[in-house]
């Protein structure tokens, strides 16, 4: 009965957040036993960076499940091929790899580490639109808050997929989530969170598994 | 007793007011190729040494100390970059001194700066750090001189700040060693006075 109580409870303070995702495939995938894979996030020096948080969530959904893909650490990777894959210096589309295999040492470290696939996440999660009110008291008599205060958020997310054994770009698959939360003064505050960018971490995730493993 | 207690209430509140970062943190060895030749590298003490000070309005002061990680950044990037390093004094060298040398580099630190997210009002802190390296040929002469500036930024927590100035310091450092290391191999003047290198030769090199 109190679990059933605190599962309606999570349920109730969970809002909505409705996401759309679209796939673009431009050559077939396929991973054997023991290729991995990479998830780095695209950095720019401007306002705009996709956040280390989101390539961690996509990470880790891909890493779990019923087909599990193995993961290269972001951090580990750009550390074994530094200064070849940092903000400035990455390459900006697989017409690029060529180049960067020709380096010195560059492709003898990708092929110890058996990474097959390289997805590039760029995009963010940004606040669209918020209003409303809430002020909180307090005294020798006590406190409380009350009022309601909204805040939408659009969380917009690309994959762009490269095949690093063919060196060819593989596809793009974007997510896009949308959603209200509230906070609703009624004495407690209470938050009432939609986390698009969750949704979009998900959705992204699991059409990411679908476009690596599914295809032979 | 009483004059100790407000001397020490005096410095707690000073030092509540400033934030010190000692920059620490690792980055990796470049993965490139050497440049072929056997280079003495000089580093200034103000490089060895450098901090930074700035006085905020509502954060107070900052003090930055970005020495010794830097100095060890650089020390790593200078083995990766060349086949041979070895670090030499202040220049001018002699000649006996430059026998086993092709060349003299030296780092400065020209400008450090960085911006937390009540300047900015974007979500990050972020550092900026801009070096000038500049290459002397074995006989004194100026090969080059070249600023390369590096950025980081760092996601920042509501209680971290002096974490995340010394994460977007690090990644700033590893940033601008990064260029240094795809990019000085290609600048024609180092270029050119590789082949005389190669060639035994010491005719002075155009400078860019």
């Amino acid at each position: 009965m109190k679990h059933l109580a605190l599962l309606a409870l999570a349920v109730l303070l969970t809002g909505c957040a409705s996401s759309r995702i679209e796939q673009v495939r431009e050559a077939s995938t396929g991973i054997n036993h023991g290729e991995a894979m990479v998830i780095l996030g695209r950095a720019s020096y401007n306002e705009k960076q996709t956040e280390e948080s989101f390539t961690d969530c996509i990470a880790d959904a891909l890493a779990g499940g019923e087909n599990p893909i193995r993961f290269i650490p972001q951090e580990q990777f750009k550390d074994d091929l530094y200064p070849w894959f940092e903000p400035r210096t990455a390459p900006t589309s697989a017409d690029e790899l060529g180049r960067l295999f020709a380096q010195p040492g560059v492709q003898q470290r990708i092929n110890e580490a058996n990474v097959r696939y390289l997805a590039w996440i760029d995009g963010d999660t940004v606040t669209i639109d918020s209003g409303g009110s809430m002020s909180c008291t307090i005294s020798t008599f006590g406190g409380g808050c009350f009022g309601v205060s909204y805040w939408e958020e659009d969380a917009s997310y690309e994959a762009s997929i490269w095949d690093l054994q063919t060196l060819t770009s593989t596809g793009q698959i974007s997510a896009d989530a949308t959603g209200t939360s509230y906070l609703a003064g009624l004495v407690l505050p209470i938050p009432i969170l939609a986390r698009p960018g969750n949704a979009a971490c998900k959705g992204l995730a699991n059409q990411l598994r679908e476009f690596i493993v599914e295809e032979g | 007793m009483v004059r100790t207690l407000i001397i020490l209430m005096i410095i707690s509140m000073i030092s509540a007011c400033t934030t010190s970062v000692v920059v620490e943190g690792s980055v990796p060895t470049p993965l490139v190729q050497k440049i072929p030749a056997r280079m003495g590298v000089y580093y200034p003490e103000d490089f060895r040494n450098f901090r930074y000070q700035e006085v905020i309005r509502d954060a107070g002061t900052w003090n930055i100390d970005l020495g010794s990680q830097n100095l060890s950044f650089f020390r790593n990037l200078s083995d990766a970059l060349f086949v041979s390093v070895k670090e030499v004094h202040e220049p001018p060298l002699t000649t006996e001194e430059m026998r086993e040398l092709d060349g003299i580099m030296i780092p400065y630190i020209e400008k450090y700066g960085f911006l937390t997210p009540s300047i900015s009002g974007l979500k990050f802190y972020s550092a900026s750090i801009e070096y000038r390296i500049v290459l002397y040929n074995k006989t004194g002469q100026k090969i080059g001189d070249w600023n390369i500036v590096g950025y980081g930024k760092s996601e920042g927590g509501m209680f971290s700040g002096d974490d995340a100035i010394n994460e977007a310091t690090v990644l700033a450092i590893r940033d601008g060693g990064a260029r240094i290391a795809i990019e000085l191999i290609d600048r024609p003047a180092v270029q050119a006075w590789l082949q005389e290198v190669r060639a035994g030769s010491d005719v002075p090199a155009g400078a860019e």
